[in-house]
């Protein structure tokens, strides 16, 4: 496994990659806030992330009981979710402005979250070749 | 140019806010005209919006670096929102008596336009807030993307 392509930063990409699209998401459902018959939609990755997570407790076989135990880990991408079983007002259209802005700011937080893992994963990088060198 | 998806979609909500506004402030303005070019008091407007999706596998669908398309199994196609119509409220003037008025009929009633006043100022209200959250919802897009350029610094 090419260091640059590990499990770790793949999530942290495709983590990035949902927050991107949920925040193109939540734009779309406060664009349309005054929409008649308009349907919220929501990013779902995390949770999914999550759920197979718990669920994938199949290791890989291992030739040598000292040797660390990986779990393979599940593909999981970001899907969109369009929520039609609420109504929450009269004309048919089921935002609610304070989830959206909720969503917006959690969302906020998650992006930079990630950024700012996937930028300690370069330090660690940095720290290995850099000290190699001396 | 649709690099950044999301200022163009709350840009187009800001734009839609705005025109609502807009037929607000001319539905206030003429609350009392009683002469228009098509004849009898003025007639209330109101604004329908009609969510905008791109078509398909067009290529107006969002193309961007940030979110590809394979990780979604297909472009988003939320383009935000656009004014579908304008439309004219065609419910009964409001009859008012002022037989003075030169526009009173015989029997001495004013026809007013059907416009309400606090219907007006809860719209405007719904419009100005709507307006405030697509602000906020492009400040967010914009931190996001500040924040992108701090990868790997």
């Amino acid at each position: 496994m090419f260091f640059l392509h590990d499990e770790t930063t793949g999530r942290l990409i495709k983590g990035l990659d949902a927050a991107a699209l949920r925040q193109q998401v939540t734009a779309h459902n406060l664009a349309n806030l005054n929409t008649p018959n308009f349907n919220r939609s929501d990013v779902s990755f995390e949770d999914e992330l999550m759920r197979a997570r718990q669920q994938a407790d199949t290791p890989l076989a291992r030739t040598h009981e000292k040797h660390f135990p990986i779990t393979p880990g599940p593909e999981i991408n970001p899907t969109i979710k369009t929520d039609t079983t609420t109504t929450r007002r009269i004309d048919g259209n089921n935002v609610d402005i304070e989830r959206e802005m909720l969503n917006l700011v959690s969302n906020q937080l998650r992006y930079n979250t990630y950024v700012q893992r996937l930028n300690g994963r370069f330090d660690n990088w940095r720290y290995v070749i850099n000290e190699g060198r001396r | 140019m649709s690099f950044f998806p999301e200022f163009r979609i709350s840009g187009s909500a800001l734009t839609a806010e705005k025109t609502r506004l807009d037929v607000i402030a001319g539905n206030l303005a003429n609350m009392n005209t009683t002469r228009t070019p098509e004849g009898g008091p003025y007639k209330r407007r109101t604004v329908v919006f009609s969510e905008d999706l791109a078509a398909s596998r067009s290529r107006r669908a969002i193309v961007t670096p940030f979110v590809p398309s394979s990780a979604t199994g297909g472009a988003y196609r939320g383009q935000g929102v656009r004014v579908d119509q304008i439309l004219a409220d065609h419910r009964d003037p409001m009859m008012v008596y002022d037989p003075e008025h030169p526009d009173a009929g015989e029997d001495g009633y004013v026809l007013y336009p059907n416009v309400e006043l606090a219907k007006e100022m809860t719209d405007m209200i719904t419009a100005q807030r709507s307006y405030e959250a697509n602000v906020t919802a492009v400040q967010t897009a914009k931190s996001i993307y500040t924040k992108a350029l701090e990868i790997g610094r």
